[in-house]
């Protein structure tokens, strides 16, 4: 990760991962990540995964099929990666022919066994990822920013170890040849980028502490980290002490003097933890501001994804 | 919902989804029922440490640790651990092998390793294993389980099941050979590698991933049983009145979304929802802000012109406004799937209870805490 005085510079990686504790916003970073990508001429798409379909909720594409990069916005697409479909998808390109491959799909047995295998729904998720991030056209790649949206903290870092773990337990074959492509791509800083997203809370803060050391750790390639719905300062310090004093004549004047004073603590704990989150992790955050309550749309993203771009070189 | 009810189960299983203060929400209704004279578990399954936080335990682990809460009544106590799903299913083996020498094969399967570790799956099943052993020790009355953060937040509750279904290896017997399925014919069979299907995918997988396969399930031979008897015992217990089941959210499109989407499934699976805990509403008056009387109050402490100032709490005032509009209209969406059930409101606290002195005042909160009649302005 380098930031220089200009801003952030995520280089030329093409895969990332974006990761945090339910709830922090992770679909929202990813998005505006997208939005700003896409802004500025790239071709993006954006990966949910775990039959998550947010992002046709927000751009309202709500007959967009599973597995099938949808048209979000101009530069931007979508996919929601369905298991099913990419074990098929898997195995008609590891076996290559198509009377085989539906022999085996169509047999109850074969779904009884994907249904229970454990792992094999990671992997065929993450073999997709990687399809798209290695997938060329006419000798040029066809995206140039695949976004995962990952699950939440511990299954995200599941998802991101699934290949090293197939790698380790087949020892040959073709599941082990493509488990370690899909390895060496994620685990590759020039490659792939992991952005670890917190928000100004004790809980997520900790979590996205504890996730950076166990990266760290493994060396898998932190990108960047993202402090999420950031409290703005609308009242300083001085101006919140001398609202304190002040007494008012009725009870709705009173509640909204109230009402500047807790914004203000607000703003306080979240500078609280946005700095305990940077000293412990050394990391200097992208800041995304709190956008308030209401459905996300793709008009608030914009205005995201203006403010991640004044953060970002590329 | 009715918090003297819910203390009064055997079982708490708190669902939602992630980041609404499940975990909280957990170790307050055990805090609150400690102070009710029960002998209370905590079961938080998170990777994350977050219990420990809020707790003040930093090194929870797999063995439940007492929690101090100080003077407490009638004898109550409070115990919290954190799942170790390795541990958990290394006991169960030990539980259901045969030998020493049998357990001692599986545990070092290799296949049998990476399963026990795997987040996704094994993670689910063996919270639901760390529940049943902890209803037989005889230490604990009352057990809250706090679920792990799935993208499907009831993924636990068909993890026990598809687990042993794995185990017993029936999916891969009829892969090999679909007479095979219907009998105990063994293992050996594999190596022969008798049916078409199975062939095709071993040109996938490679010949020695579904010999290792093969090996590990072998191994499990004879304790399919055991393992299906359990998870239908506990099955049949978190479908009991013993058991609640607690739907916790906070009022944002997501969340609400996923808890109705839960109170659907439990409600279909016949599960008992006790109710719903909406964490973090803020409230405030719906009343117009008088700008002159707010002038005329900040006017002594404004040096300069007060226009900026009172622009910007009239601002917050109207942001607060809208935020408290929108948690009553999730409000009002969670109560319509709940149907009879009620829902408790937590308010927006100025910052997450972190310690034992929090999660009382929570409990407390909890305790208190009745549905306003007119949703959440007061």
């Amino acid at each position: 990760m380098t930031i220089s005085p200009a801003g952030y510079d995520l280089g030329d990686r093409r895969l990332i991962f974006v990761l945090g504790k339910g709830g922090v916003g992770k679909s929202v970073v990813s998005s505006t990540l997208g939005m700003m990508w896409a802004a500025r001429g790239q071709r993006v798409i954006i990966a949910e995964v775990a039959n998550q379909h947010r992002l046709s909720e927000v751009f309202a594409t709500h007959d967009a099929p599973p597995n099938v990069a949808t048209e979000l916005a101009p530069h931007l697409w979508g996919i929601s990666i369905d298991v099913d479909r990419s074990t098929q998808e898997y195995l008609a390109s590891q076996i290559k022919i198509r009377p085989l491959v539906d022999l085996l799909v169509r047999s109850r047995a074969f779904h009884t066994f994907a249904a229970a295998a454990p792992g094999l729904a990671e992997l065929v998720t993450l073999g997709k990822i990687w399809e798209l991030a290695v997938s060329l056209e006419g000798g040029h790649p066809v995206w140039d920013k695949v976004i995962v949206d990952c699950p939440a903290t511990g299954h995200g870092i599941a998802l991101l170890r699934t290949a090293g773990n197939v790698t380790q337990l087949a020892a040959h074959g073709p599941v082990r040849d493509q488990a370690h492509r899909i390895e060496e791509v994620v685990m590759h800083p020039s490659a792939t980028g992991i952005v670890v997203v917190a928000r100004p809370e004790e809980l997520p803060v900790s979590e996205a502490i504890d996730a950076i050391t166990e990266l760290r750790r493994d060396n898998f390639p932190i990108a960047a980290t993202v402090m999420n719905a950031h409290i703005e300062m609308r009242f300083s310090h001085e101006e919140a002490h001398a609202l304190a004093d002040i007494v008012a004549a009725d009870r709705v004047t009173d509640a909204a003097l109230h009402g500047a004073r807790a914004a203000h603590r607000r703003q306080v704990r979240a500078d609280g933890h946005l700095a305990h989150f940077t000293q412990a992790t050394h990391l200097t955050p992208l800041i995304l501001p709190d956008i308030g309550p209401g459905p996300i749309t793709p008009a608030r993203l914009a205005a995201l994804a203006a403010r991640c771009a004044a953060q970002v070189i590329r | 919902m009715n918090l003297p009810d819910l203390m009064a189960r055997r079982v708490v299983v708190c669902c939602g989804a992630g980041g609404v203060g499940k975990t909280t929400m957990s170790a307050a209704i055990g805090c609150a029922a400690a102070h009710q004279g029960r002998r209370v578990a905590v079961v938080t399954i998170d990777p994350a440490r977050r219990l420990a936080a809020a707790l003040g335990i930093s090194d929870l682990g797999d063995t439940p640790r007492q929690v101090d809460l100080g003077e407490i009544p009638h004898g109550g106590a409070l115990w919290a651990l954190q799942l170790d799903a390795k541990a958990t299913f290394d006991r169960l083996i030990h539980r259901h092998a045969p030998d020493h020498a049998a357990a001692e094969r599986i545990l070092a399967n290799r296949i049998y390793q990476h399963l026990s570790r795997a987040v996704a799956g094994s993670q689910e099943y063996m919270a639901v294993e760390r529940l049943n052993e902890l209803t037989e020790d005889p230490r604990f009355d009352l057990i809250i389980l706090d679920t792990p953060p799935a993208q499907n937040a009831l993924d636990f509750l068909d993890a026990p099941q598809r687990m042993a279904d794995f185990i017993e290896g029936k999916a891969l017997r009829m892969l090999l050979s679909p007479s095979a399925a219907h009998g105990h014919r063994g293992w050996r069979m594999l190596h022969a590698g008798s049916s078409t299907v199975f062939s095709i995918l071993e040109r996938v997988t490679g010949a020695q991933l579904l010999r290792d396969l093969g090996d590990f399930l072998q191994a499990f031979d004879g304790m399919y049983t055991g393992f299906a008897t359990r998870a239908a015992a506990v099955r049949t217990l978190l479908h009991s009145h013993e058991s609640a089941f607690v739907i916790v959210a906070c009022p944002d499109d997501a969340p609400v979304r996923e808890a109705v989407a839960l109170i659907e499934r439990l409600r279909t699976d016949r599960f008992p929802v006790a109710g719903a805990i909406m964490n973090r509403v803020h409230v405030t008056s719906s009343a117009q802000l008088d700008l002159g009387a707010l002038r005329t109050a900040v006017m002594p402490i404004c040096l300069g012109a007060p226009d900026d100032l009172i622009a910007r709490i009239n601002d917050q005032w109207i942001e607060d406004q809208a935020r408290a509009d929108s948690d009553h209209e999730a409000y009002v969406r969670l109560a319509h799937a709940l149907g009879g059930h009620e829902i408790l409101s937590v308010h927006e606290l100025d910052d997450a209870p972190v310690d034992v002195h929090g999660l009382i005042g929570l409990a407390n909160v909890l305790g208190a805490a009745t549905d306003p009649p007119d949703g959440t302005h007061r």
